[in-house]
């Protein structure tokens, strides 16, 4: 295969189906770090994680190590994770607070914007290098920009900013922060950590599958159809399952697809969300109408999308809150973090609830994640085989319409998102430059 | 109602306790996750933290925070026919050591034990060793043990791990 072709690339993603080597090339993994992890916006962290000048973390934007810190001018930097002098990783932990990033290696010190502070024995270098050449500071990542608290960054010079990036996408987001009664989420709530043995896209392609959940969670349905409670105090959750198809309120599910950018979400059930009738929810409800009153409390409340995954790296779920981010480390490998979301001014109690909920749901040992890190294991090691060259995006394709925007949409257990997803792969892996 | 004599003896005598220990660490390996589950007290609990010293399950991420409620449920779906994680299941094996017994209060007839364990599980060609230093907060009832809680600090807590389906 020449992958320097791009007729040779288009023809591994057909609109209804995806050739099994797009999972299992570590020479189009290698394309795909440069060409969509290269270019896109991608994900790197959240500013609730970096409160206070010199607070950092590390991330990773594809393959490549950054860190992300807020200098003491209050401003959020990214920056490669690599001593300008022989390479060494200057940062060695995921999270932290540092006045200086030190190389442990020769001791040279940067300050936390990536410039370079200061180079030990200084006068051993000749007068033709100048310690002053701003290309001495740790690389910054080329473009930063923040959204309502999530930080991206692209590696491309240029490129769309990330509001046109992130397109209707961007109301996922703001779903999320508006239900904070200080319209602010906080991910400082600890990180669940997982790995499995299975290419990137089996994750980015899973949450906005409504097709699978009866069948890869089926262990978590219990009589008559309902999973168990997701919610403090609930005794049963969703009604999932109705005699071994998906329920049929399923089907009025809204999917949505951006064409452009590959963004999509999986709408919530069409059924009114029953406020809970408790007093840590009813606390939440008055903070909430005491800043937006009762007509714009009950719209915030008002489920809309459920699963939304930020093409290539990023997902927000609205039912357990979270954010998810994908880490591709080789073809068939991946690690993932979950992060809880708190809503800034709500009750202390209902933060706590959706944190322990998230436990149950996605934690490495949790309910239901771990079946679907099982079921990317088998795809992974399935598509190995050569029965059948490809892999079937094909459900709902015949019912795909475009919306206003000309983005597509569907309803119900369809394939539309990861079309979106597979479209959107191509136009960056193919794109020139 | 905390009992005296013999059962307040218990709660010193290190044999008693390591039998106890032992005894629940083998009702995982063999499965018998209802009995494990009986072992808690009703307010009983058991947390995994992912976090070095993190001090409290609440507000943060833990591996796992159960209490009796979601046991019960964690515990019917691994026995679910359909429970593709553990198809083929885990098997596990555990070994307990370095008992010793922390902190005694004979007035709630209650205790802290601190342990060590180290448990291999093994499923699909990969065996994995977790280990961690444990801590259970015993009561005596009648003549048996009921643990109030129990606290695993795994050495590698904040690694990035592949699915678990058995406790510590």
């Amino acid at each position: 295969m020449n992958l320097g072709d791009t007729a040779e690339i288009r023809s591994l993603m057909r609109p209804d189906r995806v050739h099994r080597s797009v999972y299992l090339d570590p020479k189009i993994f290698e394309l795909e770090m440069r060409n969509v992890f290269g270019r896109a916006w991608v994900y790197v962290g959240h500013e609730s994680l970096v409160p206070r000048p010199g607070d950092y973390v590390t991330a990773r934007i594809g393959s490549q190590p950054v860190v992300l810190s807020r200098h003491t001018d209050g401003r959020i930097y990214v920056f490669y994770n690599s001593c300008s002098h022989r390479g060494a990783v200057v940062c060695n932990e995921e999270k932290g607070s540092t006045k200086l990033f030190r190389c442990p290696y020769h001791g040279w010190t940067y300050a936390t914007n990536g410039d370079l502070d200061a180079v030990s024995m200084p006068r051993g270098y000749g007068e033709s290098f100048d310690l002053k050449d701003p290309a001495l500071g740790l690389g910054r990542v080329a473009r930063v920009s923040v959204y309502r608290g999530f930080v991206f960054a692209s590696q491309a010079q240029s490129g769309p900013d990330l509001e046109a990036w992130l397109g209707p996408a961007r109301e996922s987001i703001d779903e999320m922060c508006d239900r904070a009664p200080e319209g602010e989420v906080d991910l400082g709530g600890g990180v669940h950590k997982y790995l499995f043995r299975g290419n990137w896209k089996l994750q980015l392609e899973n949450v906005i599958d409504m097709y699978h959940v009866p069948f890869s969670h089926e262990s978590t349905i219990g009589a008559g159809g309902r999973q168990f409670g997701r919610r403090p105090g609930e005794s049963a959750g969703s009604a999932i399952s109705d005699r071994g198809a998906a329920a049929a309120k399923w089907e009025q599910r809204t999917a949505w697809g951006a064409r452009d950018f590959g963004h999509s979400y999986a709408g919530h059930q069409p059924v009114a969300e029953q406020i809970p009738d408790d007093p840590v929810f009813k606390a939440y409800v008055a903070a909430l109408e005491a800043r937006h009153g009762r007509e714009r409390t009950l719209e915030i409340l008002r489920p809309r999308r459920h699963n939304t995954a930020f093409f290539p790296n990023m997902t927000l779920q609205a039912l357990n809150h979270h954010v998810r981010v994908i880490i591709p480390v080789a073809v068939d490998r991946t690690e993932i973090r979950v992060y809880p979301v708190k809503l800034k001014g709500a009750p202390e109690e209902l933060n706590r609830g959706f944190v322990r909920q998230l436990n149950i749901t996605h934690s490495a040992a949790s309910l239901i994640q771990t079946d679907d890190l099982e079921c990317f294991r088998r795809c992974q090691e399935g598509i190995e085989a050569q029965g059948s060259e490809w892999v079937w995006f094909a459900r709902g394709i015949d019912t795909d319409r475009p919306d206003e925007r000309g983005d597509l949409v569907n309803n119900g257990t369809v394939e539309t998102q990861q079309r979106a997803q597979h479209a959107a792969w191509v136009r960056l892996m193919c794109a020139a430059g | 109602m905390p009992d005296t004599g013999a059962g307040q003896n218990a709660l010193t005598d290190r044999r008693l306790i390591e039998v106890f220990l032992i005894h629940e660490a083998t009702l995982l390996d063999e499965r018998r996750f209802e009995e494990w589950r009986d072992l808690f007290d009703e307010d009983g609990y058991y947390w995994v933290p992912l976090r070095p010293d993190q001090a409290s399950p609440d507000g943060e991420a833990s591996l796992f925070y159960d209490d009796k409620a979601i046991m019960k449920t964690r515990f019917e779906r691994l026995r679910h026919p359909r429970v593709h994680s553990q198809t083929p299941p885990h098997r596990t094996c555990h070994v307990v050591g370095n008992i010793a017994i922390d902190e005694v209060d004979l007035a709630r007839a209650e205790c802290t034990v601190k342990s060590t364990m180290i448990m291999a599980d093994y499923r699909l060609k990969v065996q994995r060793v977790f280990a961690g230093r444990v801590r259970h907060r015993l009561r005596r009832r009648a003549d048996a043990f009921r643990i109030a809680w129990k606290r695993v600090d795994l050495v590698n807590c904040d690694d990035t791990f592949e699915l678990i389906a058995v406790p510590f």
